[in-house]
């Protein structure tokens, strides 16, 4: 039983992403298989070097950087959103999956869920 | 007459009342779920959906108090409702074990919800045949 989190809200400008994190975590802390997939605006949550100080608030990169301690089988980002938002292989953080957002990606899990 | 298989439900609500329409398409679904034969074995408030918890919610008369309707629902059909504990806790939700513990000026959670982590919904998330999800659409 394995749950797709999706994130397709940008990191700074709804909490809603960050609750979608602590939907995976909390998956994995109870040993239910949770991968993520970021979509849209949401793949700037993978953007290196973030600095979230100017707005006060924490940058999110130190909040995914906990997803391999808490077991979540991986971290996806939307090809094209990538590509619109200027996100390649040496502007995104370690560990990312570029993956196409498709049905036939979908298919490999029986759940999916936002978290707004 | 077709036979039909009884499901059971976890609702999650994530969308405010007032300013989505979660709480009242989650109603309408429950409400009908029941009256098919289906069983709700929870509901889940999370992200701004906790509001719909809040015991100070007082709309004009000739609205829908949509916490009440809730509430309603939930004691008449023996339904847990639980709202995410981080989720309430941010957006000013308490129940006096949490006004005690941060000491704020008051508690505001309405009968029967009560305040509890996300592994009320991993746990719903198993037990139920469907998890559901409400949304605001934003």
């Amino acid at each position: 039983m394995s749950t797709l989190i999706m994130i397709d809200q940008p990191p700074y400008g709804a909490w809603t992403g960050r609750e979608a994190l602590d939907m995976a975590f909390s998956l994995a802390a109870f040993d239910q298989p949770a991968s993520l997939l970021f979509t849209g605006a949401g793949v700037n949550w993978l953007r290196q070097a973030q600095e979230a100080g100017g707005i006060g608030q924490k940058s999110v990169e130190k909040n995914l950087s906990a997803a391999p301690i808490f077991g979540i089988e991986a971290i996806m980002a939307d090809r094209s959103a990538c590509s619109t938002y200027g996100l390649d292989e040496n502007s995104l953080i370690e560990g990312v999956t570029l993956v196409d957002a498709d049905a036939a990606l979908l298919t490999n899990y029986d759940h999916t869920a936002f978290a707004g | 007459m077709s036979e039909t298989t009884s499901e059971t439900f976890t609702l999650v609500i994530t969308g405010a009342p007032y300013s989505s329409q979660a709480p009242q398409t989650a109603l309408g679904f429950a409400q009908a779920a029941v009256e098919a034969g289906h069983r709700i074995d929870r509901v889940f408030l999370y992200g701004d959906g906790v509001h719909l918890a809040s015991a100070l919610c007082a709309p004009p008369s000739d609205e829908t108090n949509w916490s009440e309707a809730w509430s309603q629902f939930l004691a008449d059909h023996s339904v847990p409702g639980v709202a995410c504990i981080a989720s309430a806790l941010r957006r000013g939700l308490a129940n006096e074990t949490e006004q005690k513990r941060y000491e704020l000026p008051g508690a505001n959670l309405r009968a029967p919800f009560e305040i509890a982590g996300l592994g009320e919904w991993v746990e719903g998330r198993i037990k139920s045949t469907r998890t559901l999800y409400f949304h605001a659409g934003d």
